[in-house]
């Protein structure tokens, strides 16, 4: 969960901003680098530092004291600037704030004028950099110190024939490549910073204190001058970006690259420097890149196998996304700890490519994250290889799932200098090291596996991974099982597993039934018709019957001794279970009397919680749904037509609001009352969709268990009967993205209110014995009828057309009902991206159907209903069993013609 | 002039005033003063860490058992996140929170307008996800200052989930370095947990005060403890838990390994409970077995002498034969050791031991009484910083308040050479000669180097790579350098293999300390060769 957003962060995925101007700093020549603030931030980042790099880190500190708080810093940042340039005689010394400096509002900028004045014969430069640890990460801290460089030093705006090279944090390793690239172009360059030196020293007989190398004061000089400036890091926000305030201070055009990572990145940077340098790529570099293809082509067939979670620095991460996706190795965690919101519209794309490849059914792109998010996303995408750096160490120690160290910091391993990413080479260094552990990874496993796989039929997989991938997933419910969430919720977390609306596992293995005993509704949604006696239809607010409580109690009894897996019985409308309170509480109470173990369960708009909310719990509900479509009461007055309280019927804004104050108190007395609640909430597009994530988030903070994010069923004769309707990748992006905050249910079938069975295979129509069967007399028909029909399984007319990717095909002969075969077809209707192909899918479905007279379906869109009928296939859309479907469809069918020649007889009768 | 003189001579007139009383040459006469646990100067690359360090870093970190959540921006909880190889495992009955770091990662926004709804809400959402009977909040610098009323909150917490939460205010510009951390770590322990648990009291059981299982030395330290037949109640706090602390009245004697960092919570204990302690120290063979036969006198039972006894003969059997080799590899070799509060004192028993002499030495931050030994406590000057640290009082608890010994009883054991409420220091054990730096900073530390030429380095990450790149062997005390244990028999054999193996290495023949091809000196050395 983003925790940043939320409240508790658990292992952090980022460090603070002086840790980055610390590491900027490094890469100017005899500079140093004072802290303002407690000794303990030089102390902490020198330590990692100097673990990182394995060399000497020196990093002042002002040393402040409780004093220093109250009577402010100068005097200690004085006192550590003399001290500073006595014992190491620095050119150049960046001062960088700390929290503690910026809370008390230390003006160092000013300190530093003061220093000046009292010291008139200093020649050090001194460049400020604000950096609370509160303002930021390393991230922004780094660009945020080359930024304070650029516009502190004195620039000499003389124009020359250097270009400017800026980048974020890159190895030593890495940047020694980039100066060698740069040479092997014979461009001069100007480099900021260059920490190649400083931070990857070479043994030497004596040792300087004062790092001896990096880019000279002298040289940052000229930066105004350069005929162009390339800025390695395409994710610095513009106003931290030392490039642009080149460009818009001193007019240096400049380009923003991707890190040159991967081939299309590296191509990119070649590309650049052999038009800034007017000369072809240098015959080594045209070599290297072959090599790296070649390496490419040799290890793509292992790659399909890696699910990649990739965290760091948003440019690292960016570029390690790409080179990941190019080499078909699929990113299904890309996060960072910094908050780059561009960050999954960079890498959005390629990722969803490369998904729709290889079957890759859900990826995350998480912004702003901490580890226990990566951690509990890894487990559930069932990532088996991870890019980062060391402090992914605690998921691949607890999960095995290996690490790739190759970023920023690496504290449990030497080498992190000499990490190598960049270019052809680095790149081709970190792919081996991806295949490889791949190949590892199969390679170990190869015979077990294989032999219980394909041989001995080993346990099937109840979760369709890898075998060790579903040991986690075990090791992950019981840890969960084992840990309660709250100490009163003990005895609930045994009904939640078993719910199977609360739990995906059970929805396989649990059934319910809804008692349809409440027809009252207390507010008009927008998007509900309620309708008691329609069969055909499968949505929320349907029944064919209402139940008196004493008929459901007696119902309940004959379900549950034909299906003895019923462990939850729910009051679901099709009004509000609250606005019908008497025959709940009875209903309730019946069942509960007979069956004290079964798990209740009831829906409601929440507008009468408040007032039930106590009773509800002391009649053993342990489970409630409350639907929440707005938690603003603007967007609400846009959904709910009038809310009916008390005797008054309020609209727009004062109903909304009084619906959503009596949700929101009637949520929060059932999480008092240890009641576990779901939150419904109906997508509506252009209305809410992108208030949803405000939803779950307030709910979350509520307390809630899960959020459940619907499509709008759009009804004939409602409100929104027109509205644009979600697709199946929109409504999965809203809840990824609430996912974040809620644990989020991807298994919702939307089910009636008199729904029974398991969630995918409803039964209801088992049970219905009022059913008013048609009693007109059955027209011989004198041919056959062909129908296509959609179905999840073959027995009921349930699917959506859009969302079918087969059809069943039947005839109708003389009454009576025969399938014919299954035809595939491509579904027509599976997320925006595919729009385009649109028109061409339709036509294939209609080739596919060109011989039948007729399609049932459960819900179909208007346009592809025009298409059909204009080829003549009429369309029916109900929800049934399939042979009765077909017969209903076919009387229609054959009366219309009846009733057409009657017309017609009729006509020429009449002459 | 001698070494120490070349070294302060580079300073400015201002920093030579200072610290020319925090570095001393040992004469072999009186007894002599060394500054200690003043201010760092800024600017001067010192290598100590701040308040928060001391008291999250060092003393509540390691508890198991603990959400510990940082109240404050992400960095100081990052940085305390798995640093200090503090070892812990947990078990059926024992939650381990050890690789988890917590914090409110607060923003800018909680900065202007306060951050006490962000940790109320941090303590929910630790209590459903981690569901732990203890939870600590540390405060960092900007909490202080804002004005976040951390103790409040825990203590509404407290009540709403029933479970501990505590909180202290350790912001890291308190006190002087990381000892104020301590101290306000160690009255927390005190106020809040030590004596709220109700086990029955075991015979000849002890806490093992100021071992933090570096490495796993607290793990060697109690197999030989249970060896000889002792019930360890807790340890503070490596390793330890809230759930075993929360009994430590009900033990017999403390035991204090680390004096620096948990003296305080030794002596309340004596006020309120009437606990003894004795200063113990099991790094070095010598030291063990003195510490082990000191445990034994004081409960006084001859069998447990009788085991102490056969313990030790058997644990020095196991490693005697390695040890000689390695001795045999080590002797005569010049060592430098440079740590914390404590540790740097024990260390030097071992290295004796191996045959190598110390020749300069010093702590982070050390009192003078961890210097010059207990009795100069009362001559010891309260400084303002030290001031802002609070000192709690505590009386005597009479529901729990038990002696073991008799007044007289204590006295004699004293006499008898058991030290009860004594420690002589670092001037006990340190070579006439040495030089001892106080607050050691960068440039001392390589200046020193140069002219002292020891053979081995002893100190922490930030300064190893000055020595090792100086052609110097470099071992980190704080942390071991993923190695350890180092305490206890077996720890002895790790340490004495790990130098051995780190100066024995081929590569020092390919690098030469630069010192020993070209002379870089003029001038005698002042009778240090």
């Amino acid at each position: 969960m983003s925790k940043n957003l939320v409240n508790l962060n658990v292992n952090p995925c980022k460090m603070c901003m002086p840790m980055g101007t610390a590491n900027a700093f490094y890469g100017i020549q005899k500079c140093m680098n004072i802290l303002h603030g407690s000794q303990g931030c030089s102390t902490y980042i020198r330590r990692h530092m100097a673990t990182h790099y394995n060399e000497p880190v020196d990093i002042a500190s002002s040393s402040l004291t409780e004093e220093g708080t109250v009577y402010g810093g100068e005097k200690n940042l004085i006192i550590g600037l003399e001290n500073l340039i006595k014992l190491y005689q620095p050119e150049v010394i960046g001062v960088s704030t700390t929290c503690l400096a910026e809370t008390i509002g230390e003006d160092i900028e000013f300190i530093i004028k003061n220093f000046y004045a009292s010291h008139p014969d200093e020649k050090v430069t001194i460049i400020p950099v604000k950096s609370a640890g509160y303002g930021g990460t390393q991230f922004e801290g780094f660009t945020r110190a080359l930024r304070a460089i650029v516009s502190h030093v004195e620039m000499d705006p003389t124009k020359h024939d250097k270009i400017n090279i800026i980048t974020t944090m890159v190895s030593p390793a890495d940047t020694r490549y980039l100066k060698d690239v740069l040479d092997q172009f014979g461009l001069e360059y100007i480099l900021l910073p260059d920490l190649s030196e400083n931070l990857d020293g070479v043994h030497q007989s004596s040792y300087y204190r004062l790092p001896m190398h990096g880019t000279p004061i002298s040289e940052i000089q000229k930066m105004a001058g350069a005929r162009a400036t390339i800025e390695i890091s395409d994710t610095i926000k513009p106003d931290e970006s030392p490039g642009v305030y080149l460009y818009e201070n001193y007019g240096v055009p400049y380009k923003r690259l991707n890190l040159p990572m991967g081939l299309r990145d590296t191509d990119a940077l070649m590309d650049l420097l052999s038009e800034l340098s007017k000369k072809t790529v240098p015959e080594k570099i045209v070599k290297a890149r072959g090599r790296y293809l070649d390496g490419m082509v040799d290890s793509h067939k292992y790659n399909a196998l890696g699910r990649i979670a990739i965290f760091g620095e948003p440019d690292f991460v960016v570029s390690a996304v790409r080179l990941c996706c190019e080499n078909g190795a699929m990113p299904v965690i890309a996060a960072t700890g910094s908050n780059c919101p561009q960050l999954k519209e960079k890498i959005e794309a390629e990722l969803s490519k490369l998904a729709d490849v290889l079957f890759v059914d859900n990826y995350v792109i998480l912004n702003d994250v901490d580890f226990e998010t990566i951690e509990e996303e890894a487990i559930r995408l069932g990532a088996n290889l991870m890019l980062g750096n060391s402090d992914g160490r605690r998921i691949e120690e607890k999960h095995g799932i290996p690490l790739i160290r190759c970023a920023f910091p690496i504290h449990d391993r030497v080498g992190g200098q000499r990490v190598r990413t960049l270019g052809y080479e680095g790149s081709q260094v970190l792919l081996d090291q991806i295949t490889n552990t791949i190949l590892k990874a199969v390679e170990g496993g190869f015979r077990e596996t294989l032999y219980n796989t394909y041989y001995n039929e080993g346990p099937k997989s109840k979760y369709g991974l890898e075998p060790e991938t579903e040991a986690k997933m075990k090791v992950l419910e019981n840890k969960k099982a084992t840990d309660p969430l709250t100490p009163q919720a003990q005895t609930i977390e045994e009904k939640t597993a078993n719910h199977p609306c609360y739990s995906c596992g059970a929805s396989q293995k649990n059934a319910r039934m809804h008692l349809p005993i409440a027809p009252k509704c207390n507010i008009q949604c927008n998007y509900c018709v309620r309708k008691f006696d329609c069969p055909n239809e499968s949505r929320p607010g349907v029944t064919t019957e209402i139940l008196s409580p004493e008929a459901a109690f007696e119902k309940y009894k004959l379900v549950k001794e034909k299906v003895p897996n019923l462990t939850v019985v729910g009051i679901a409308g099709p009004g509000d279970a609250l606005a019908n309170f008497d025959e709940t509480r009875k209903a309730l109470t019946l069942i509960h009397e007979y069956d004290p173990n079964v798990t209740f369960c009831v829906s409601t708009n929440g507008l009468m919680l408040p007032y039930y909310a106590k009773e509800l719990a002391s009649l053993g509900v342990s489970h409630i749904t409350v639907t929440v479509n707005a938690v603003d009461p603007a967007i609400g007055a846009k959904i709910y037509k009038h809310v009916d309280f008390m005797g008054n019927r309020y609209h727009g804004e004062a109903g909304a609001s009084i619906l959503l104050a009596n949700q929101l108190s009637g949520i929060k007395l059932l999480i008092d009352e240890g009641v576990i609640v779901k939150i419904n909430t109906v997508t509506l597009m252009g209305i809410n969709d992108t208030h949803i994530e405000e939803v779950v988030k307030t709910v979350k903070d509520m307390g809630c268990f899960i959020s459940n994010v619907m499509p709008l069923i759009p009804v004939k004769g409602s409100a929104f009967e027109g509205l644009q309707i979600a697709t199946n990748h929109e409504i999965n992006a809203i809840r990824d993205k609430c996912g974040v905050h809620l644990k989020q249910m991807y298994h919702c079938k939307q089910c009636r209110a008199d729904a029974i069975g398991k969630l995918d295979s409803d039964i209801s129509l088992d049970f219905r014995e009022n059913e008013a069967k048609s009693k007109a007399v059955v027209l011989a028909a004198p041919k056959g009828l062909r129908f296509a029909i959609t179905s999840k399984g073959g027995m009921l007319v349930d699917q959506h057309f859009g969302q079918a990717s087969e059809l069943y095909i039947y005839d109708y002969l003389d009454d009576e009902v025969r399938f014919k075969e299954k035809r595939v077809i491509g579904n027509y209707c599976s997320g925006e991206e595919e729009c385009d192909e649109k028109e061409d899918k339709i036509g294939t479905i209609l080739k596919a159907l060109n011989d039948c007279d007729g399609a049932i379906t459960m819900r179909i869109g208007d346009l592809p209903t025009k298409r059909l009928e204009s080829k003549g296939i009429k369309v029916f859309s109900t929800y049934d069993r399939i042979e009765d479907a077909v017969k209903t469809a076919a009387q229609e069918i054959l009366r219309s013609e009846l009733s057409k020649s009657q017309e017609l007889l009729n006509v020429s009768g009449g002459i | 002039m001698d070494s120490r003189d070349k070294v302060l001579d580079k300073y400015s007139s201002k920093i030579y005033k200072n610290r020319k009383e925090h570095v001393i040459e040992i004469d072999g006469g009186e007894p002599q003063v060394i500054a200690a646990d003043t201010r760092a100067i800024p600017g001067i690359m010192t290598n100590r860490g701040c308040c928060y360090a001391g008291c999250k870093g060092v003393v509540i970190g390691p508890l198991k058992d603990v959400v510990n959540i940082v109240h404050g921006p992400i960095g100081c909880a990052y940085y305390t996140w798995g640093t200090r190889r503090n070892k812990a495992k947990g078990d059926e009955n024992t939650k381990d929170f050890t690789q988890y770091s917590f914090s409110t990662d607060m923003q800018e926004t909680d900065i202007v307008f306060g951050g006490e709804k962000k940790l109320r809400q941090a303590i929910k959402e630790a209590v459903e996800i981690f569901n732990p009977e203890c939870i600590m909040i540390s405060s960092t610098c900007p909490v202080g200052l804002i004005g976040d009323d951390i103790h409040a909150i825990a203590a509404e917490a407290e009540k709403q989930y029933g479970i501990k939460v505590l909180a202290f205010s350790c912001e890291g510009y308190k006190g002087v370095s990381q000892s104020g951390g301590h101290h306000i770590a160690n009255n927390g322990l005190m106020k809040y947990i030590i004596g709220t648990g109700d086990a029955e009291p075991v015979k000849y059981s002890v806490n093992l005060l100021g071992e933090y299982n570096i490495g796993g030395d607290g793990w060697e330290v109690e197999r030989i403890l249970k060896r000889i037949g002792y019930h360890v109640v807790s340890v503070m706090t490596g390793d330890g838990s809230y759930d075993h602390m929360k009994n430590a009245h009900t033990a017999d004697l403390n035991l204090v390994q680390c004096h620096r960092s948990i003296n305080y919570i030794a002596e309340m204990m004596k006020t309120k409970y009437g606990m003894d302690w004795i200063k113990v120290n099991f790094i070095g063979l010598e030291s063990i077995k003195k510490s082990l036969m000191d445990i034994a006198t004081y409960f006084g039972d001859p069998e447990l002498l009788a085991r102490t006894e056969a313990v030790i003969a058997e644990e020095l059997d196991e490693i005697e034969e390695g040890m000689a080799y390695y001795k045999s590899k080590l002797d005569g070799k010049k060592a430098a050791v440079y740590v914390g509060g404590s540790r740097t004192h024990h260390y030097i028993n071992l290295l004796k031991y191996l045959g190598v002499d110390v020749v300069l030495a010093g702590y982070e931050f050390g009192h003078r009484d961890d210097y010059e030994g207990r009795d100069v406590i009362p001559s010891i000057k309260i400084d303002a910083d030290s001031k802002n640290i609070e000192s709690i009082t505590v009386t005597k608890d009479e529901a729990n308040y038990k002696t073991f010994h008799s007044p007289e009883k204590l006295e004699a054991l004293k006499a008898a050479g058991v030290p009860l409420e004594k420690y002589d220091g670092l001037w006990s054990d340190i070579s006439e000669g040495a030089i001892i730096t106080d607050d050691f900073n960068h440039f001392e530390t390589e200046e020193f180097l140069k002219l002292l030429k020891p053979d081995i380095f002893f100190s922490g990450i930030k300064d190893k790579f000055i020595v090792q790149k100086s052609g110097v062997p470099s071992r980190q005390l704080h942390s071991y350098d993923y190695s350890g244990p180092y305490a206890g028999f077996r720890g002895a054999l790790n340490f004495a293999k790990d130098i051995t193996m780190a100066t024995y290495t081929p590569v020092w023949n390919m690098v030469q300390a630069p010192w020993k091809s070209e002379p870089t000196l003029v001038g005698s050395l002042g009778g240090m060769e």
